[in-house]
C-alpha cells in the first residue's frame, strides 16, 4: 500500500523529466522549421584550408552553406571595407566563377564580427541560382561564408544568417578565430 | 628509490626536449649564423621596420635608400635622434660608401599608420641625366606614401630631399618599378574603381615634374565594372625595357600566383580604355602557380647559358624567371613559401623547372618564432652577381645565397642570419585566443651593389646588415 503513491511519484517525475527533454530536443527545430545537416567540404582544394558545409532542405529549397576562416587575409585596419571585398573573399566563386551582383551589399555581424552581406545571381548554366556571400573580420583574419541556392535569394540569405546565428555555429567560428 | 629514479629520468626527459625545442631560439648577445657570408657593418635605421633596399651610386658616394612600413603598436612614430621628435616611419638614407662605417643621413618621414597601413615602403632611384626629361643634376626618388600616393623627391643631396611631384587618390600602393632610361614607371596602386586592391598605373614619369598617366592595367576581371571572381591582385612587375620588350608581373604573394608576360609596346602604345580585351592584348602567356604559392617578385635573367646544355643543337641558352613567394604567417602557418624558376624560353609554354627552400630542420625555424619562409630578392642586374647568384631574403633563416648558373639545380652557397638586438620586435601567434610571442630576425628585403656588397633589411627593426661573401661563394661570383 505504502508503495503505490512512491510508484505514482516515479512515474510523474520521470514522466515530466522525458516530456522536458523531448521539449528540448524538437521545440527548437519546430521554431526554425529548418534542418541544417552537415555535409562533406564541396569545393577542390584551393589555398585556405577547408571549413564547415551544411544542407538545408527545409529552408524555402534546398539551401547549402559554406564556411571557413582566412587568417591573415584580411586589411588589418579597414576590415571588410568594401562590396568588392566581398566579391574577392567570400567564396563566391567557388560556388560559380560568373556569378552577377544582384544590389549593393549591406553591413552584417556575425559571430560578433563586422563585415558586409551581398546577394548574387548565377548564371542559367550554374546548378543554382543565386548565392549570398558574407565576408566578417576581426584584425586581421577574415571569417567568409557563401549561400547558395534555387529559391528566393531573400530566404537563402535569411536562412543562412539564422543558421550563422546558432549557438552550435557561433561557437565554432568564435573557436576558429581565436586559432583552436 | 625507484620512484626517485623515475622522477629523475622524467625531469631529464622534459629538460632535454624544452632544451631542444628552444635550442635554436635567437637570444641577444649570441652572434650572427653565417656560412659563406660576412658581416661588413649595420645601421640600427632608427629601429624601423624595413622593406626595400635600394643602393645608388651618386657621384662618388653610395646611398642606400630603405623604405619601411609603418610602425608598430608599442611605437607608432619611433623617434628620430637627429631631429628629437617622433616621425611617422618613412624613408632611412644612408651613406654606405664605407659599408663598415655606414653614416645615417637622414630620415624621411612617411605616412602615418602602423604596420603595413602606414610608412613609405618602396623605393626607386634614378638619375635625372639617365631620364630623357630629367634635371640632369637631379637625382630622383619614386617612393610611395603609405598606401595613398606616390611621391619624387630630388635627393641630389641624400640629406636634404626635395619633393618634386604627388601623385594621390590612391590606395594600396606597392612595389613599383622605374624604368630609368625611358622614365616608363609601372606603378602598383589600388585605383578607387578597380575591384582588386592592387593594379598597376602605367606612368611616363621622363619629366618628374610632370608625370603623365598612359593607362591603367590589371587581369580581365579587376576592371571597374566587371562581375565574377576577381582574380589574385598584383605584387610587382620587373620590366626589360624598350630592349627586352618583355614585363614580367607577379600576382599574389602566398596564394594563388600568377607569372604574366606582357608585350612592354603592346601595353604602351594598345587601347587604354580598361575593358577585359584591351587588357587582354597585351598579354603574351601566363604561369598559373599553385593556390598554395604567390609570386611577390618576377625577376627574368634571359638568354642564361646553361653548361649542361652546351653540346645540343637547340635550347642551349633558356630565359629564365625567377618567381619568389613571399611568406605571411608566422610560425609556418602556411604552406611552405618558397623560390621557383621558370623557364619561358617558349614564351607561351612558360614551364617550372626546378625550386629552392631552406631545409627547416637545419635550424628549426618554425620554432623560432616569426616568419620563416622566402619573401624577395635582389633586384639589381648589375654584372657582380645577375644570372650567377641570387640572393633570397627568408625572414627567420635571414639571407640565403643561391648559385643559379644551372637554374634547373639551385643551391645554396651561403647564408647569414643576422644576431637580434635589443630593437628586434616580437611576432606572435594566437593559441587559444592568447598571443605566444618570440622575438627572431626577420630578414625581409635584399639588395645588391655593384660592388659586390649584399645588404639585408630587417621587418621586426633589427635595422640594416652590410654583408660580403666569403670563401666558395665569393668563386662563384668570380670575386677576388
Amino acid at each position: 500500500m505504502r508503495r503505490r503513491p512512491l510508484i505514482a511519484l516515479a512515474i510523474t517525475l520521470l514522466g515530466a523529466l522525458s516530456g522536458a527533454a523531448a521539449y528540448q530536443q524538437a521545440g527548437p527545430r519546430q521554431d526554425e522549421k529548418s534542418v541544417w545537416r552537415e555535409i562533406a567540404w564541396p569545393f577542390p582544394r584551393d589555398g585556405w584550408p577547408a571549413g564547415k558545409a551544411y544542407r538545408c532542405d527545409s529552408c524555402g529549397g534546398d539551401v547549402a552553406i559554406s564556411v571557413r576562416p582566412k587568417i591573415g587575409f584580411c586589411n588589418c585596419d579597414r576590415g571588410v571595407a568594401d562590396d568588392d571585398e566581398v566579391d574577392r573573399v567570400a567564396d563566391v566563386d567557388l560556388v560559380n566563377e560568373h556569378f552577377v551582383p544582384l544590389s549593393s551589399g549591406q553591413l552584417v555581424r556575425v559571430a560578433d564580427m563586422p563585415g558586409r552581406i551581398r546577394t548574387y545571381e548565377l548564371p542559367p548554366a550554374a546548378s543554382t541560382r543565386h548565392a549570398v556571400g558574407i565576408a566578417v573580420s576581426r584584425g586581421c583574419d577574415l571569417l567568409v561564408a557563401v549561400a547558395h541556392g534555387n529559391g528566393d535569394v531573400s530566404a537563402i540569405r535569411r536562412a543562412a544568417l539564422a543558421f550563422l546565428a546558432t549557438d552550435q555555429m557561433t561557437r565554432w567560428m568564435v573557436a576558429v578565430m581565436e586559432g583552436r | 628509490m625507484g620512484d626517485r629514479l623515475k622522477l629523475a629520468a622524467w625531469c631529464a626527459i622534459c629538460f632535454l626536449t624544452c632544451s631542444a625545442a628552444y635550442a635554436q631560439q635567437q637570444v641577444i648577445g649570441t652572434p650572427p649564423e653565417a656560412s659563406n657570408m660576412k658581416l661588413v657593418g649595420t645601421s640600427d635605421l632608427q629601429a624601423r621596420s624595413a622593406y626595400q633596399p635600394t643602393i645608388h651610386h651618386q657621384g662618388d658616394r653610395w646611398i642606400a635608400y630603405i623604405g619601411h612600413h609603418g610602425g608598430s603598436d608599442e611605437i607608432p612614430a619611433p623617434v628620430n635622434p637627429q631631429t628629437g621628435k617622433a616621425e611617422p616611419n618613412g624613408t632611412s638614407i644612408v651613406d654606405v660608401t664605407d659599408p663598415s662605417q655606414p653614416k645615417y643621413l637622414r630620415h624621411l618621414s612617411g605616412q602615418e599608420g602602423k604596420y603595413e597601413a602606414g610608412g613609405a615602403q618602396m623605393v626607386r632611384i634614378c638619375d635625372g641625366k639617365a631620364l630623357p626629361k630629367g634635371d640632369r643634376n637631379a637625382v630622383y626618388m619614386l617612393r610611395t606614401f603609405g598606401g595613398e600616393a606616390h611621391e619624387i623627391w630630388n635627393v641630389a643631396d641624400p640629406a636634404n630631399p626635395v619633393l618634386v611631384t604627388r601623385i594621390a587618390g590612391l590606395k594600396d600602393t606597392h612595389k613599383n618599378w622605374w624604368e630609368c632610361d625611358t622614365g616608363i614607371a609601372f606603378l602598383v596602386s589600388g585605383a578607387p574603381d578597380w575591384r582588386t586592391r592592387r593594379m598597376t598605373q602605367v606612368y611616363d614619369l621622363s619629366d618628374p615634374a610632370h608625370p603623365q598617366k598612359i593607362r591603367d592595367f590589371g587581369l580581365p576581371g579587376q576592371e571597374p565594372g566587371s562581375t565574377g571572381a576577381v582574380p589574385t591582385e598584383l605584387h610587382g612587375p620587373i620590366s626589360t625595357g624598350p630592349s627586352g620588350n618583355r614585363v614580367y608581373f607577379g600576382y599574389g604573394t602566398n596564394k594563388g600566383g600568377i607569372l604574366q608576360i606582357v608585350d612592354r609596346e603592346k601595353l604602351l602604345s594598345g587601347p587604354k580604355e580598361p575593358t577585359a580585351d584591351n587588357l587582354r592584348l597585351p598579354e603574351i602567356a601566363r604561369l598559373p602557380m599553385s593556390a598554395f604559392n604567390g609570386a611577390h617578385t618576377t625577376f627574368p635573367m634571359l638568354g642564361m647559358p646553361i653548361a649542361e646544355f652546351a653540346r645540343d643543337k637547340d635550347g642551349k641558352t633558356r630565359d629564365i624567371v625567377m618567381i619568389v613567394d613571399e611568406a605571411i604567417l608566422n610560425e609556418c602557418n602556411e604552406p611552405r613559401q618558397m623560390v621557383w624558376f621558370a623557364d619561358v624560353t617558349v614564351e607561351n609554354r612558360p614551364m617550372m623547372i626546378s625550386s629552392y627552400t631552406v631545409p627547416e630542420a637545419s635550424g628549426t625555424f618554425c620554432e623560432r618564432g616569426g616568419r620563416f619562409g622566402a619573401h624577395s630578392s635582389n633586384e639589381s642586374m648589375a654584372p657582380v652577381f645577375y644570372k650567377k647568384m641570387a640572393f633570397i631574403a627568408f625572414f627567420n633563416a635571414g639571407v640565403r645565397a643561391l648559385d643559379i648558373r644551372d637554374p634547373f639545380h639551385p643551391s645554396e652557397v651561403g647564408h647569414f642570419i643576422p644576431a637580434i638586438t635589443a630593437a628586434t620586435d616580437k611576432r606572435c601567434v594566437k593559441i587559444d585566443d592568447k598571443n605566444r610571442c618570440k622575438v627572431a630576425i626577420q630578414t625581409n628585403n635584399v639588395e645588391t651593389d655593384e660592388r659586390g656588397y649584399i645588404y639585408i633589411v630587417d621587418r621586426a627593426n633589427t635595422g640594416l646588415h652590410i654583408l660580403e661573401l666569403t670563401g666558395p661563394a665569393r668563386a662563384v661570383a668570380g670575386l677576388p
